[in-house]
């Protein structure tokens, strides 16, 4: 008994009601399609060429290859689909097939940007220091200038922000500015040092691109001898020499870029993106920190002090002071055990004929460049 | 127009959707995301089938790597895009705001192109009764004119929306195609002036008595406003949502019941109720779902920082200082995010996405199905890509 069916011929809109019948000749079998009224056959379609297409529960939608690309048979009702599945049991093979390929297309799909984000975490940061070296001077010592006036504002606004010593000619900026000249001297860094303590209550150093650096006096307060404050000096030197905070900027971008394109909206950003950044930048700025560090401890090959005391300074403010004013000096300079034991082997490896960073009276003076003075001896920048 | 015409049904039920976006978002937390596209292709098959016009269904014949290479090949303008962006984000701030203001406009122009794309992408697979639709017309014809029009709605405040509506679906349908026949559109910005002024006046007249009332109360004199004054606030604020619902079916009722098929027509009544209804349903399953995950992510949270909660107080920089030492809280953050995200995208789709497809759908009927018999096929328009900008600029609707 002929299966009853709608047939598109993919041609004309019209629906035929139809019948189908099954015919073998041989290996080969075909659908015969005939009009449910008049029984006059009006397409045949080899078995083998058939497929099943998607259609809605109790539907069972079929094409078939080298006919009309529209061309459709539809038929409903779960016994009616059951008998078509039975005679063509091409249609399951087709349908595993299928699966199996959407499936590996997926997985390849899957593995390809997987290998991208793996290149991604460990080529980032080396792509990041390559093209540094490609990034014009000016443009680094513009974009320092622009990074330091928001942020001075930024200062301003909460903690304030005020230069402790604003006379370059001080006997605690010369001093300051001397040892900075010294320590960059021999790394071939095109940038001139432009080294300043604010007085703020937060305990923090950093160096902006195009060498800026500051020196926040909570932490210059803390130090209790000048080699802590030249070893956290010297080591913010060491990313000014390094061009850290350019090579930061450039694997922050590359990694915002990144997760824009996993999570597919590449044009709004998204909470997950910076959090996702963040994790990965974590690993950039640990080896950034590193680098200082030696650069820090090279440094006191040349002048007497010992590097280790840039980790004594961490840890007292770490220890003395409440969590999150410290908050932002620890996070940027993680101080882990591995590290302390990195700067105490470099600090062993010192020739011990140099001449210390200070004198006595500079140190004194730098110590004291921070306590208030008379009025109108200071200014708000 | 002859007869009672045809109706439109739909025999999609909620819960075969849910099951379809509840598998495709764990395959694509497996997939690193890669399985949006093949949830896309699922959820498309999922309407497109179950959408029966005169007895025979829709069918949706693009698959997931068409859309695919179309979201590679938009990657190709948004990597450098991201790299200006770069640029723009390391000069002084009077150049990144023009510049970003400049990157927002050519944004917003893109975006007219690719709703425009993605629309030619679904008409031309789609296929109802054997043949095709297909739309014709320029992507980027029509995206001057919407970009156009927008400058005006800008510059007349809002006032010369009717005859933006009227040329931008003229256009759309005027180029739309199923097989050898052409669409046509009827209407213009008659159809939806009235409704509009109105809800515009009405819209103006209820957010000052609001405000006006409110500002009486004291509400903006500083300080915290009184309860009274929120309460007014919050009303002026439902009115005028109910306001502009209301307007929307209107439009969508009239606007659709222009769209022309040679001698067919299709008469579309969509009730403001039901599209209020849709709305409000949403936000109360929203709200549950929030309220089920705050509860879960709150238990989380102090498993594994409790401390962040002693004294009941929370203190946010304790819980940083977990997120950089446990992996285990960083992965509950993590999942904690994706399940907000899942909730929103799950609710919007299953009470805003499918109940305006079964609203619109309930209330079509189609004259004249019958003229459509002679309808022959059209060569098919392979070309045509994936849905590429639409997909990365996320304006894609279904």
């Amino acid at each position: 008994m002929a299966i009853a069916a709608r047939y598109h011929d993919g041609q004309t809109a019209e629906v035929h009601a139809v019948g189908l019948d099954y015919e073998r000749q041989g290996a080969v079998g075909a659908v015969i399609i005939r009009d449910a009224a008049t029984r006059a056959e009006m397409a045949r379609w080899t078995s083998s060429d058939i497929f099943a297409v998607h259609g809605r529960q109790g539907e069972l939608r079929l094409g078939a290859s080298g006919h009309t690309d529209g061309a459709r048979l539809v038929i409903s009702g779960d016994r009616d689909i059951a008998r078509i599945r039975a005679t063509l049991p091409i249609l399951a093979e087709k349908r595993r097939a299928e699966t199996g390929r959407q499936l590996r297309l997926a997985a390849l799909a899957t593995a390809a940007l997987a290998s991208v984000i793996v290149a991604y975490l460990y080529g980032v940061p080396l792509l990041a220091s390559r093209i540094v070296n490609l990034v014009p001077i000016a443009w680094e010592r513009s974009l320092g200038d622009t990074v330091a006036r928001q942020m001075e504002a930024s200062l301003a606004a909460e903690a304030g922000f005020e230069v402790c010593d604003p006379d370059p000619d001080s006997a605690a900026n010369r001093a300051i500015a001397r040892f900075g000249a010294a320590a960059l001297a021999g790394s071939g860094s095109p940038f001139d040092l432009d080294i300043t303590v604010v007085r703020t209550d937060v305990p923090n150093a950093f160096a902006l691109p195009g060498g800026k650096v500051y020196f926040f006096s909570a932490l210059l307060e803390r130090a209790q001898t000048p080699d802590e404050f030249a070893g956290v000096l010297a080591h913010e030197i060491g990313h000014v020499a390094h061009r850290h905070g350019m090579e930061q900027l450039i694997s922050t971008a590359g990694t915002g870029a990144l997760i824009g394109f996993i999570l597919g909206d590449m044009t709004g950003v998204s909470v997950a993106a910076g959090l996702g950044a963040t994790l990965i930048d974590s690993r950039f700025s640990r080896d950034a920190e590193r680098q200082a560090d030696r650069f820090a401890a090279d440094v006191a090959k040349r002048m007497d002090f010992q590097p280790a005391g840039l980790a004594d300074l961490l840890d007292r403010v770490g220890e003395d002071d409440d969590f999150t004013k410290a908050f932002a000096l620890l996070n940027t300079h993680p101080l882990t055990d591995e590290r302390r034991a990195a700067l105490v082997d470099l600090t062993r490896e010192r020739p011990g004929d140099v001449e210390p960073p200070f004198t006595l009276a500079e140190w004194v003076a730098i110590r004291t460049m921070c306590e208030r003075h008379p009025a109108g001896k200071t200014k708000t920048r | 127009m002859n007869g009672q015409g045809q109706p439109v049904a739909f025999t999609g039920t909620r819960r075969e959707l849910g099951a379809i976006l509840l598998r495709g978002y764990l395959l694509m937390v497996l997939s690193i995301g890669i399985y949006r596209f093949w949830l896309t292709t699922w959820k498309r098959r999922f309407y497109w089938s179950n959408t029966e016009i005169g007895g025979e269904a829709l069918e949706y014949t693009g698959n997931a790597m068409q859309l695919l290479l179309g979201f590679l090949q938009a990657l190709a303008i948004f990597i450098p895009l991201y790299s200006v962006f770069f640029y723009l984000s390391t000069q002084s701030s009077t150049t990144a705001v023009i510049g970003y203001g400049a990157i927002a406009v050519g944004l917003w122009f893109l975006a007219g192109y690719a709703i425009y794309r993605a629309r030619d992408f679904r008409l031309s697979r789609t296929l109802w009764r054997g043949i095709r639709f297909d739309q014709g017309g320029s992507a980027w014809g029509y995206a001057f004119r919407r970009f156009g029009w927008s400058i005006l709605m800008l510059v007349t405040a809002g006032l010369v929306y009717p005859f933006m509506a009227g040329s931008l679906w003229r256009y759309r349908y005027a180029n739309s195609w199923y097989g050898d026949r052409q669409f046509g559109f009827t209407g213009s910005w008659k159809s939806v002036a009235k409704p509009y002024y109105l809800a515009y006046l009405l819209v103006i007249a209820s957010a000052a008595l609001a405000l006006g009332s409110a500002a009486a109360l004291g509400a903006f004199k500083g300080g915290f406003p009184s309860a009274r004054a929120v309460l007014v606030l919050l009303l002026g604020a439902v009115a005028v949502g109910i306001i502009i619902i209301n307007y929307q079916a209107r439009e969508m009722s009239r606007m659709f019941s222009a769209v022309r098929l040679g001698a067919a027509a299709l008469a579309v009544k969509v009730e403001a109720l039901g599209l209020l209804g849709q709305y409000v349903r949403f936000g109360l399953a929203l709200a549950g779902a929030y309220i089920v995950l705050a509860i879960g992510g709150f238990v989380v949270l102090n498993t594994v920082a409790p401390d962040a909660f002693a004294d009941g107080q929370f203190q946010p920089a304790v819980l940083l200082a977990h997120l950089r030492g446990s992996a285990a809280t960083i992965l509950a953050l993590i999942t904690g995010y994706l399940l907000i995200f899942a909730a929103f995208t799950l609710m919007s789709e299953l009470f805003l996405g499918l109940g305006y497809w079964k609203l619109v759908a309930s209330g079509t009927r189609v004259y004249g199905l019958e003229t459509l018999a002679s309808v022959r096929a059209r060569d098919e328009d392979k070309a045509l890509v994936g849905e590429g900008l639409a997909d990365a600029l996320n304006v894609g609707g279904y």
